[in-house]
């Protein structure tokens, strides 16, 4: 897929009066989250990272955002969403049990975890935990359909969109704070905002973006 | 020529001047007020340049007036002067279609954040002032100044008492969308009006020498229109992010070169004041 806003770095705002401290101390400690496990176990964490790669694939020409590392932070700094569901126990438990579930059902269907499995064999393990059809002894009674809906459709997206990069690609300006905007009618752009490209007009929006950080 | 008819004329000029002055202070105050307000609107119609090429004209021809002492209207000042009273109009047209075209047409939401629809007219106060200051400057020597058959003075304190008032609604109504959340905003819809009353009333009644009230209340509204600049300073500061997040505060926060309409208005008020108590027997 083409660029869409070419040479927009929402990181080049960190030293404009968009950030304040507080904001570049929450940014840098994000960029900083250590890539590998520590809330969950080594074979949790290879499921979650397959899961990560069926549920959000990442464009080959750039480093990967590890959705698996952000999530790992998040539970292990013991962070919800900020809401529970009835029938889903704790995030924390909810992702420990699904995670060892899908596996056991992967093991289960095909002899390997779930890691292991083929992209198409992995999409239709999922298919069956979306529609409510996985009910193993693993999933200790969780409804896999909830599991899927709520903690894998929300988190990993959550988790994806909460990185500088995933806004690079969407032309998010990140956190408004202090500085948020003016320009507020249909079309219209403050200078500090991502300028999308126009077909064929990929250079004026690259010279604007390149002044994002002005 | 005799002393008295000089005196009379060093009076004459030096209302023209303060006149020019009070021009000279509207166009300031639209040449940054549109300077700002249309660079937030990232002139997206290039008409949106001409009230800061109008205004800055009149800011200029205005400086030149107040530096000149002599007699006899100017023909370069008159040629910027009228046409800045009417791009003030035609702009008011502009700022109308601007809300009307908004879904929903007149809606309070609009006339709080579409194109404000009082502020061109202070480029057509501006061009008045100017205007009326060149007529006045070219009255014959020792004769009372008169603008279409009428006492100079009288004009001047009507066509000003009018501004106020014009300036008054403009402020009524974003102090309104402000909720008056400070008490100091109750001010500058408070003096102005009765200013408005008092030359009024000295317009309907020329006869009278002297009008002490009246002078003091317009000097008291002078002082709040540059007490003004602070108080929006101020709220500029208390924006998220201070006067350091000042792209984006200057901007949305109250106007800083709004306030100086008043001085100006209120000035010229004083001009006619003088004028009418020199001339009171013309």
């Amino acid at each position: 897929m083409a660029d869409r806003f070419p040479g927009y770095d929402v990181l080049d705002k960190r030293d404009t009066p968009s950030w304040n401290q507080v904001t570049r101390d929450v940014i840098e400690r994000r960029l900083a989250t250590p890539r590998g496990p520590r809330f969950f176990a080594a074979q949790e964490w290879q499921t979650l990272e397959a899961l990560c790669g069926r549920i959000l694939p990442q464009p080959p020409d750039r480093p990967a955002v590890s959705i698996a590392a952000l999530i790992d932070a998040k539970l292990l700094a013991g962070g919800t969403q900020g809401f529970s569901i009835g029938a889903l126990p704790h995030d924390r438990e909810a992702w420990k049990i699904g995670l060892a579930a899908l596996d056991a059902e992967a093991l289960a269907a095909h002899g390997n975890g779930f890691h292991q499995l083929a992209a198409d064999r992995q999409d239709a393990l999922l298919a069956r935990a979306q529609r409510g059809e996985l009910a193993g002894a693993a999933w200790r009674g969780m409804p896999s359909d909830l599991f899927f809906s709520k903690r894998v459709l929300g988190d990993i997206p959550a988790a994806y969109y909460a990185h500088p990069t995933a806004w690079n690609e969407i032309g998010f300006g990140g956190p408004a704070s202090p500085r948020g905007y003016v320009r507020m009618a249909l079309d219209r752009r403050d200078p500090w905002e991502a300028a999308e490209a126009a077909r064929g007009h990929e250079a004026e929006a690259r010279r604007k973006n390149r002044r994002v950080g002005r | 020529m005799r002393i008295a008819d000089r005196r009379k004329t060093d009076i004459t000029v030096q209302g023209a001047r303060r006149l020019n002055l009070a021009a000279g202070m509207l166009a300031a105050s639209v040449l940054a007020d549109s300077g700002v307000e249309h660079y937030r609107g990232s002139f997206h119609n290039k008409a949106m340049f001409t009230p800061l090429v109008s205004s800055a004209l009149a800011l200029a021809v205005s400086a030149h007036g107040l530096a000149d002492h002599r007699r006899g209207s100017h023909a370069f000042r008159d040629t910027v002067y009228a046409p800045a009273g009417l791009i003030g109009l035609i702009g008011t047209g502009f700022h109308l279609y601007n809300v009307a075209k908004k879904p929903g047409g007149f809606p309070w939401l609009s006339l709080f954040y579409s194109a404000p629809i009082g502020a061109p007219a202070a480029l057509s106060l501006a061009g008045l002032m100017g205007f009326l200051a060149e007529r006045v400057r070219g009255a014959a020597p020792g004769k009372p100044p008169r603008v279409g058959g009428v006492a100079a003075g009288r004009v001047v304190a009507a066509a000003t008492s009018a501004g106020i008032l014009g300036t008054f609604g403009e402020v009524a109504l974003l102090h309104f969308r402000g909720a008056y959340h400070n008490p100091f905003m109750f001010a500058p819809v408070s003096a102005p009006p009765l200013a408005a009353a008092l030359l009024a009333g000295a317009a309907l009644s020329p006869g009278r020498t002297s009008r002490p009230v009246t002078r003091w209340w317009l000097r008291l509204t002078t002082a709040l229109g540059f007490a003004g600049v602070g108080f929006h300073a101020w709220g500029v500061s208390r924006g998220m992010g201070g006067w350091r997040n000042w792209s984006q505060n200057v901007l949305n926060g109250p106007p800083l070169p709004a306030p100086p309409a008043f001085a100006a208005l209120a000035l010229a008020g004083l001009a006619a004041l003088t004028l009418m108590e020199a001339f009171a027997d013309g």
